[in-house]
Formats: C-alpha cells, sequence, structure tokens
C-alpha cells in the first residue's frame, strides 16, 4: 500500500457479488487486490489472499527483547554495578525484578504494535489515500462494495489499465474508475523551507516566552527540601534532646576505637616481654623509614642519633636512640615509649597505629645496626 | 457407537474397581493420613473442574455470549460432576479431624489456632462445606436442569431467567470457591494466610474446565457429533486458556512474590515447604507446566484454533491442574513429593469413575442447546 499508486476500482452490489468476484479476478495477476467495503466482511482477507499480519512475531520477539533487557539491566545495577542489600534480601534476587520485567515487556510490546502498526504496516504518515478521491468513495461508504486492482510505485509503469477494466467488467462489476498515479511534486521547495523555519521558529519563541512567564508569575518552591530542614545535630553545637545540653556526646565508658587497643602495660619494664610481630621485610621498613622521617626525625634527628633540626631552637635532649643503653634494650620498651611517650616525648599513640609503630621500631634496629656496622657486614 | 466405544466402558469399570481396592487397600497398609490427603486432592480437583465449568456457562449467561452457545452443553454436562463430587466431600469431612491441626484437640494449646477454634472446628467446618455443596447442587440445578429442559420446552424464558440468576452465580461462585481454597487446602496449615488464595483456586478451576470443555468438544467433533461448531469456536476457546494461563501466573507468582518479599514467619514457612528439599523440584515443574508451556504452545493465531494443539495443550493444562492441586496439598504431609500405588489407585478409581461419569453425562440431552433462541447466532459466529 502507497499513497502514490494507479488504481482500477470496481463496485459491486453486494457483499457476496464481491466475494465471488474476489476469484477470478486473483487469477490473472494483474496487480495487488484491494477492497474497500462499507462494514468488515468475515473471511474476504483469506479470500484476497492478504499476508497475514506481522504483528504478532513483531510483538513476541520485542517482548522477549523487553524481559532480557529489564532483567540484565537490573542484574547490572543491583548485583554488579551498585550492590546493596535491601530488605535482607541477596544483590541478585530475580523475584523481585519480575515486576520490573514485565512491565518493560509491556512496554516493548505495546510500542512495537502500535508504532509497527501505524509506521510499519500502515505507512504512516500516509495523509488521503487515492480512493478517497474517487467518485466512488461516496458509494463506498453507502452501500456499495468496491474491489480494487492496484499497483505500487515500483511495477506502476508496468500497470495494465485496460486488463484491469476488463477483468472487473467481467467479474461483474457495476460501474469501472480508473485513478492514475498523481504527478509527483518536489518537496524541498523554497515554500516548504521558508515554512519549516518559521514554524520552528515561532515554536521556540511561544515556548521561551511561556516558561519566563511562568517562572515569572509563580512562585518557585525549591524542590525536595524535606532533607534540609530535618531536625538534627551540629557538631560543637548545644542541644535541647539532651539533659546536659550538650550536642556531640562522649562514647561509651571503656569504648576503644578500632586499630587501637591499649597496651595494657603499665610500666615500661613490663614491656620487655612483647615481641615485635612484624618481619624484617623491605615493605616494613619502608614504613617504618616513612614513620619515622614523619614522626621522629624532627627531634631524634634522621640518624637517630638524638640530634635533629628542632633540638637546638627547642632546647630539649631528646634521646639518643644510638646509646647502648638503647641498644641493649628490647623491642618492647622502645615500643612502649612511642605509645606511652618519655620524659618531655608525647605519646604517638595517636598518630600511628600498631603496624607503623612495630615498623618504626624495626627501622630504629636497622638505624643502630647501620651506625654500629660489623666488619662482616659488608659482603665483598 | 464404535466397537472401541462398547469395549471403554468395561474397561474404565475394571479400573475404577482395581482402583476402589487399591484404595481400600491404602487405608490399611499406608495409613489413614496418605488416604485422606489423596481423597482430599481429588475431591478439590474433581470439585474445581466442576464448578469451574459452571462457572463457564454462568459466564456466557452473564455477558449474553453468542459465540459460546453451539458448544454450551458440554459444560453444562461437565459440570454434573458435582453430583458425584457430593458424597466424597460429604465422606471427605471424616479427614478433618486427621488432617486438619485446627479441628484436633491440642489446637487449643497453639494459640493461633485456639483464637480461630470455632471456626476451624469440625462443627462449623461442616455447615460451611454442607452450604458450598447446597449452593453448588442449587446453581446446577437452575443452570444445567433448565437448560435441558429448554431442550424440549423451547420456552425462551430460560435463557432470560438464566442470565438473570448469572450475576447472583457469581457472587456464589466466589463465595464457593474462596471457602474451598481456605477450608479445605488452607486448613491444613492454618497458621498461613494469603487474601489471594481463593483467587489462585479460581484460576486453576477455570483453566481445568477450559481444558476439559475444549478436550470434550474436540472429542464430540471426532465423533461427528458437532459437526457445526468451526475453527472460530475452538479459537475463542484457545484464547481463554491462553489469556488466562497468564492471569494463573500472575496471581501465582503475585501471591510468592510479597510473602519471599515481607519474609514473616507465619506466611513463608507454606513457600519454605515447597521450595526446599523435593518440593522444589515439583515447584519449578509447576511453573513451567501451568505457564510457560501453554503460554507458547498457544502464542499463535493458528494454534489457538488448531485441534491437534488445542488437544496436546488441553492435556497438559489438565495434568498442569493437576500438578497444581498436588503441589498445594501434598506437602501438609511434612515429607518429600509421594507418588506410589496409593496414588496410582486413586487415579485410577477416580479417573475411572469420572470417565465413567463424563461417558454418561455427554448422552444427556441434546448436543447443543437447540431451544436457545440464539443457538443460530452463535452457529454463524465469526471471528
Amino acid at each position: 500500500m502507497s499513497e502514490r499508486t494507479n488504481m482500477v476500482v470496481g463496485l459491486f452490489d453486494s457483499a457476496d457479488a464481491l466475494m465471488s468476484a474476489i476469484g477470478g479476478v486473483k487469477d490473472k495477476k494483474l496487480g495487488n487486490l484491494e477492497a474497500y467495503t462499507p462494514y468488515p466482511i468475515h473471511g474476504i482477507d483469506d479470500e484476497l489472499g492478504l499476508r497475514r499480519s506481522p504483528v504478532g512475531a513483531m510483538v513476541m520477539v520485542m517482548g522477549l527483547l523487553g524481559a532480557l533487557t529489564a532483567l540484565g539491566f537490573e542484574y547490572w545495577i543491583s548485583a554488579v554495578d551498585y550492590p546493596i542489600v535491601t530488605g535482607g534480601k541477596a544483590p541478585w534476587s530475580w523475584e523481585a525484578f519480575v515486576p520490573i520485567m514485565f512491565e518493560v515487556t509491556v512496554l516493548f510490546a505495546t510500542f512495537t504494535s502500535g508504532l509497527g502498526m501505524l509506521f510499519l504496516l500502515n505507512k504512516l504518515p500516509f495523509f488521503g489515500h487515492p480512493i478517497l478521491k474517487s467518485k466512488a468513495i461516496a458509494d463506498i461508504t453507502r452501500d456499495k462494495f468496491a474491489l480494487a486492482i492496484e499497483s505500487d510505485e515500483k511495477s506502476a509503469q508496468r500497470f495494465d489499465f485496460d486488463a484491469a477494466q476488463a477483468a472487473l467488467k467481467a467479474a461483474g462489476a457495476l460501474t469501472v474508475e480508473v485513478l492514475r498515479l498523481p504527478e509527483k511534486e518536489p518537496v524541498f521547495t523554497s515554500v516548504f523551507l521558508l515554512r519549516t523555519l518559521g514554524g520552528i521558529s515561532i515554536s521556540c519563541l511561544v515556548a521561551g516566552f511561556l516558561m519566563y512567564w511562568t517562572i515569572k508569575l509563580f512562585p518557585v518552591l525549591p524542590p525536595m527540601s524535606h532533607m534540609l530542614d530535618q531536625p538534627r545535630l551540629i557538631p560543637q553545637q548545644s542541644s535541647k534532646f539532651f539533659r546536659d545540653g550538650l550536642g556531640m556526646r562522649l562514647p561509651v565508658t571503656g569504648t576503644v576505637a578500632r586499630g587501637y587497643l591499649p597496651l595494657g602495660l603499665a610500666t615500661q619494664d613490663e614491656a620487655v616481654s612483647l615481641v615485635n610481630p612484624l618481619p624484617r621485610t623491605d615493605q616494613v621498613l619502608a614504613v617504618g623509614k616513612q614513620k619515622f622521617t614523619e614522626r621522629c626525625a624532627v627531634c631524634h634527628g634522621s640518624l637517630a642519633t638524638g640530634v635533629g633540626s628542632l633540638t637546638a631552637a627547642y632546647g630539649a635532649k631528646p634521646a639518643n636512640l644510638q646509646s647502648q643503653q638503647i641498644r641493649d634494650y628490647p623491642d618492647g620498651k622502645i615500643y612502649w615509649v612511642i605509645v606511652n611517650g618519655k620524659n618531655a616525648m608525647p605519646s604517638h599513640a595517636a598518630d600511628l597505629n600498631v603496624d607503623q609503630r612495630w615498623a618504626v621500631v624495626h627501622y630504629v634496629r636497622a638505624l643502630q645496626r647501620a651506625q654500629n656496622a660489623h666488619d662482616d657486614d659488608v659482603h665483598l | 457407537m464404535t466397537d472401541t466405544n462398547s469395549k471403554s466402558p468395561s474397561l474404565l469399570i475394571t479400573a475404577t474397581v482395581l482402583g476402589g481396592l487399591g484404595v481400600l487397600l491404602t487405608y490399611v497398609k499406608a495409613g489413614p493420613e496418605r488416604f485422606w490427603i489423596n481423597w482430599i486432592f481429588w475431591f478439590v480437583l474433581v470439585f474445581t473442574v466442576g464448578i469451574g465449568s459452571l462457572f463457564i456457562v454462568a459466564l456466557q449467561h452473564l455477558v449474553s455470549a453468542r459465540w459460546s452457545i453451539p458448544i454450551r452443553r458440554v459444560p453444562e454436562r461437565l459440570a454434573t460432576l458435582l453430583l458425584p463430587v457430593t458424597p466424597v466431600a460429604l465422606i471427605g469431612l471424616a479427614a478433618v479431624p486427621v488432617l486438619f491441626p485446627g479441628a484436633r484437640p491440642e489446637a487449643i494449646h497453639n494459640k493461633i489456632l485456639a483464637g480461630k477454634a470455632f471456626w476451624l472446628s469440625l462443627p462449623f467446618f461442616s455447615v460451611r462445606t454442607v452450604l458450598i455443596l447446597c449452593l453448588s447442587l442449587m446453581a446446577l440445578a437452575i443452570l444445567v436442569r433448565g437448560s435441558m429442559r429448554q431442550d424440549k420446552s423451547r420456552d425462551p424464558q430460560f435463557s432470560v431467567r438464566a442470565k438473570r440468576f448469572a450475576p447472583l452465580f457469581m457472587v456464589l461462585f466466589a463465595f464457593i470457591v474462596t471457602l474451598v481454597a481456605f477450608d479445605w487446602i488452607a486448613g491444613m496449615v492454618p497458621e498461613w494466610y494469603s487474601d489471594i488464595f481463593g483467587v489462585y483456586l479460581f484460576v486453576g478451576s477455570f483453566l481445568s474446565a477450559l481444558a476439559s470443555t475444549t478436550l470434550a468438544v474436540i472429542y464430540l467433533k471426532s465423533q461427528s457429533r458437532l459437526t457445526d461448531v468451526r475453527r472460530d469456536h475452538l479459537y475463542s476457546l484457545g484464547t481463554f486458556t491462553f489469556a488466562f494461563t497468564v492471569f494463573w501466573s500472575y496471581i501465582a507468582f503475585a501471591q510468592y512474590m510479597l510473602m519471599w518479599y515481607a519474609n514473616l514467619p507465619d506466611e513463608v514457612n507454606w513457600y519454605r515447604d515447597r521450595l526446599h528439599g523435593g518440593w522444589h523440584v515439583v515447584t519449578v515443574s509447576l511453573a513451567i507446566a501451568h505457564f510457560i508451556i501453554p503460554f507458547f504452545a498457544l502464542s499463535t493465531r493458528d494454534a489457538k484454533s488448531n485441534p491437534k494443539r488445542l488437544l496436546k495443550v488441553g492435556l497438559a493444562m489438565l495434568g498442569a491442574h493437576m500438578l497444581d492441586m498436588y503441589w498445594l496439598i501434598f506437602p501438609v504431609l511434612g515429607i518429600g513429593p509421594v507418588f506410589s500405588w496409593p496414588e496410582v489407585s486413586f487415579a485410577l478409581m477416580f479417573l475411572g469413575g469420572c470417565f465413567l461419569w463424563i461417558r454418561k453425562a455427554l448422552t444427556w440431552g441434546e448436543d447443543m442447546p437447540i431451544g436457545d433462541p440464539f443457538l443460530r447466532e452463535g452457529l454463524e459466529f465469526h471471528l
């Protein structure tokens, strides 16, 4: 079916006359057959040999595609890209996906059937079938039944008007009418382009002004302000919620932060029993070097000799870690000092976690050995 | 009647009698629980087919359908299964103290059951069962006996009366099916709640009745008895079946998904029993047999009017309904899926009995409701 077509239309008196005429005309194979009737006639599509509509198959394919699309999308967002446990269900819970799969199936299926029917099969945009310009149309919409032999645009040149007229007359048509292919008009004329541009400009202007006046005349409400307005505690602020009026709360007595388990050793001598749990690897020594440089070297010096860059300005006397006394310390005593501090040295428990402290101990040992190396340390 | 037909009743009678012996043996050897669970299974199965057939009849009257008049006698005859199923139900009341925890003396110790003691007690249970049986038989008398009388009287007033009764029947039908579902199936798991369970059984009932009707129509056509029934009528039956397989899966899944999501202990146990152990296979098979197979088997336009395809789908649909009832009822025993000689005996007895009954029923009245004033319109029905 096409908007531009050659047609020969024969009118018949009754539906039965039309039905009995179809067989003979069809056998002559003059062109596509089409019937125009005031009401639907049962069985006429089989008689005309019209092909079965492909809408059903299209809907089935697109519906299944919709189901798979939804399943894949949900699987990706819920189980792969951003898995969150919701309602105690595993990220991959097909039960939760089914309603959305169903909706998307229906969406794909309805759009396919609706748009496929309108655009693919009924060839929209298709304004005004040639039959509407015929003389026969007045009778067809009243009490006559029309059988038309039509050509599509490709076979229009070969269309045999005389044979078609003769065939319809022979089949018993009351009147026969010829509708010729209308002249082809150029599409992109200057008028067409001007109208299109004008239409777009006016639409933009109208839409812009509407938008402007809508915002101007109606108060604009901030969307979704509820989260900003909810009651909440602000750090360092008082609160009427608690009886003591403090907004910030102390942790429950005995609370221990993760990774900061207290040592539980009151004196340095008790720490003798501690054993360095870390292996002496390059990584551990690298951590130890970094932390020592950051935290210890300003006072103890980068060689741990007790002369650091701050020593002169500060007037303090940091311990010389290369001294025999400290070289004889077991690891636990050095660790204990890092945790608790000694004399003017503050605790570094808040700055270094357990592994970092032990890494520093290793590094201090490495510095001590470097400053007091034996000859046989050098392998020649 | 041909030779094969005169032979089959003796075969059917043999099967029924053999099955009956097996049924008696079941009570003695396999114990009363196994006996009564089978009994309830067959009561619910046959009753749903019968009441579903009556629903089809009433639905056609309700909407003044013309296309279905030539085949209406088939569901009318199938609905007479409600007659033999009545004593089955009354005998089945003896199963209540065995299988229904709410009707047992120890129920008073269970807080939930004690609260529902009056509803679950045997006397009130019996009253409800007798009530639904009476209502079903009354509707059967009005719709089916009246229709068969119309064959002779040719009184168009029956069509008017049936149309007036049909809306009332729909209310009664909802009541009957819901009570059967709540009492006879869910009553065995009284802690469990599901509002939609009645609807679930309704879909199964309607689908099994549609399948039986389709099969009977195709059988009668093969016997050259409903020659005027054409593809167009078969197409409508096929479309109904197709549409309601989707409705069944919608209801079944809706019930499952809400309970799965909420995960409440009193609801989810029903599905826990059916998704673990051997029952998981049955659950998956049910979804395939009750939805996937009929949905794709009936998808195309030609399949819905193809007698061969409809025959296969009808048999598969009845099988799926049996599986559905099995899935609903048998997990109550608390063991995995069982299928052994007791089940075979019950199947022989009840299927044999039903086929004997339907064989007889298919001779009652004319093959078409010839007294219906709109029969001609139905015969001329064209898609």
